[in-house]
């Protein structure tokens, strides 16, 4: 029997996989970090001895997820990227017509996953693909963000939960999202310098929580956490600024101090910020669902601002629009890590199904169920905690780059959009402008690329568009993929035109 | 120039990473990109119009943190592991 690849060794991943492997499927399991556990479970090193993942209050449950790809029916492969999907359409003598995404099924179509990993890069073919890729942190341009010291909200918590380090200070942290709170107080109590926590939102009150309530059953601990969190940080010393934000970062050739200033009613700076020392700035707004693998598999995409930006569409039990591919986790809506979880059991019920096995009446129920109380106390952070829309845009200056890895700045951007007034799509202005061609291929920059277009043109971010991905979604060496057509014994080699 | 503090956990055995001509000690199972940040390396690298960079993400996804290591360039230094002797240089005005 071919193994289900699995893209992503987060909650939704690992619950996924634990799903099938109890229903006897093989599973193929891939990361790109050596060990399982996504960002939020992300394991120290296995050669640190003694050293152990932190699962904070409400996540007791990842400590027994991380041990699933242990099972026997289960091989991890770490340290792998997921480069593209190969969809292959198979004439009756078994040779492959067409090697590309995902089209329509027609016959006994071949679906191949290409991956990257410590042995080279292969082409696998695999009864079915789960998208489970997670998201990452929300880019926000300011003057100063490219300058060394400034961080993303995951990138601090990696360093202090994986690899045992904390960032040089004083550190800074701005943003908007409570994950901010939980690396601010992982921070302090490994001991690192913080002066400021600066939040776009007042801390909840007790209206808001109170408001909360139907949302919290099953939540009360992780709730309380976030309070104890806060509790500790004042006790440290932290200044805690709300209504605020970081409004730039300057230094010769590194973050030397930060602006901080208050924001108005509408979600603007006010205008008279004032700088503070720092040797790091922390930026957390945020999560973007990372949609690149579902994208190049020809998976139909939707637009939701509330849930990051594009989601993949899905049938509400993981079943995408590209046939064999099937989603879970946050490239269907950023709404953390128990929702994700949810998503993943459900998502591997329906391939379990797809595949011909017995999925209960029972075993659908609870998994519809799982997943209807998660999204419930998801929404409620969602709506708490969402970034003002008009700060999105309101701390790039001209000279701003944008676009981080091809030198686009929010200037070149405007300008390029004033001399083609037909331009009317993200890609569009990529081939004009080179805004997402470099090696991030415009995960840091399409969201503002899509914001300066709808501002100008008055259109919505679906009918802007996004940028196609295409294999490899992550840049490789040519002479890498020079291996996966020249290699005849490859399983399944696709034809990579 | 102060870098990153390694907290005072048991780590893996001791290496050497040699960056742009640099001996850089490390420890097994550190990323690439941890240890340099150790050793208060703040440039990965320079755009092509002289600008540093450094680790934006930490999660294999912003490319901020590309450098030539044994000879392969464009290696995320975030999700590649030190090993003893690796030999690394940061790359200048590619992009």
């Amino acid at each position: 029997m071919k193994a289900v690849t699995i893209v992503g060794a987060g909650p939704a991943g690992l619950a996924a996989a634990a799903v099938l492997d109890a229903h006897d499927v093989p599973v193929l399991l891939v990361d790109e970090q050596p060990r399982p556990g996504g960002q939020i479970f992300r394991q120290p090193p296995a050669s640190f001895p003694g050293a152990e993942a932190a699962y904070t209050a409400g996540y007791g449950w990842g400590r027994d997820l991380v041990t699933v790809p242990e099972r026997p029916g289960i091989a991890f492969a770490g340290s792998t990227t997921a480069l593209g999907v190969l969809h292959e359409r198979v004439d009756e003598g078994g040779h492959g017509l067409v090697a590309g995404p995902a089209g329509p099924r027609t016959g006994p179509d071949r679906l191949s996953v290409v991956l990257r990993g410590p042995d080279g890069v292969r082409s696998y073919e695999t009864a079915a693909l789960l998208v489970a890729t997670g998201a990452y942190d929300m880019p926000v341009p300011m003057p100063g963000w490219t300058l060394p010291g400034v961080v993303m909200a995951g990138a601090a918590q990696a360093m202090v939960k994986s690899q045992k380090m904390v960032p040089p200070g004083p550190i800074v942290l701005s943003g908007a999202h409570p994950l901010l709170l939980v690396a601010a107080d992982q921070l302090v109590r490994s001991g690192a310098e913080i002066s400021e926590l600066v939040l776009t939102r007042g801390l909840p009150g007790p209206r808001e929580a109170w408001a909360a309530l139907p949302a919290v059953p099953g939540h009360v601990a992780m709730l309380a956490e976030l309070g104890a969190s806060v509790a500790r940080l004042l006790r440290a010393g932290v200044r805690i600024r709300t209504r605020s934000t970081v409004v730039g970062a300057t230094g010769a050739d590194r973050v030397q101090a930060v602006q901080i200033d208050r924001l108005d009613p509408h979600g603007q700076p006010a205008g008279r910020p004032r700088t503070v020392d720092a040797a790091t700035l922390v930026l957390g707004y945020g999560f973007q669902p990372s949609t690149e693998l579902a994208r190049q598999a020809r998976c139909r995409l939707h637009h939701d601002a509330m849930a990051g930006g594009w989601v993949v569409d899905h049938d509400g039990t993981g079943r995408t629009t590209a046939p064999g591919v099937y989603v879970a986790g946050e490239p269907t809506g950023v709404a953390g890590a128990e929702a994700s979880r949810a998503e993943g059991v459900l998502a591997a019920l329906s391939i379990v199904a797809d595949l011909g096995g017995a999925v209960s009446a029972r075993q659908w129920r609870d998994a519809r169920r799982g997943v209807r109380a998660a999204a419930r106390f998801s929404r409620v952070v969602q709506e708490l905690f969402q970034v003002p829309p008009a700060l999105l845009d309101a701390l790039a200056t001209e000279e701003t780059v944008v676009c981080r890895c091809e030198l686009v700045s929010a200037g070149k951007l405007q300008s390029t959009l004033d001399r083609n007034p037909q331009m009317s799509t993200v890609s569009a202005v990529k081939l004009e402008c080179r805004a997402g061609m470099g090696p991030c291929q415009g995960r840091y920059c399409e969201a503002s690329v899509s914001r300066a277009l709808c501002a100008a043109r008055g259109r919505r971010p679906d009918q802007a568009g996004y940028a196609a991905a295409h294999l490899p979604i992550k840049p490789v060496p040519v002479s890498d993929l020079a291996t996966l057509t020249t290699d005849p014994d490859a399983p399944a080699s696709g034809g990579v035109r | 120039m102060s870098g990153y503090r390694r907290l005072d956990v048991r780590r893996g055995k001791p290496v050497q990473v040699t960056v742009d001509g640099e001996q850089i000690p490390a420890h097994q199972g550190e990323t690439l990109a941890a240890a340099l940040l150790a050793a208060g390396v703040d440039e990965f690298r320079r755009t092509r119009t002289g600008d540093p960079r450094a680790p934006l993400c930490h999660m294999g996804t912003c490319f901020e943190c590309v450098l030539t290591v044994d000879g392969a360039p464009l290696t995320r230094a975030c999700l590649t592991p030190v090993r003893d002797g690796m030999v690394v240089t940061r790359e200048a005005g590619q992009s």
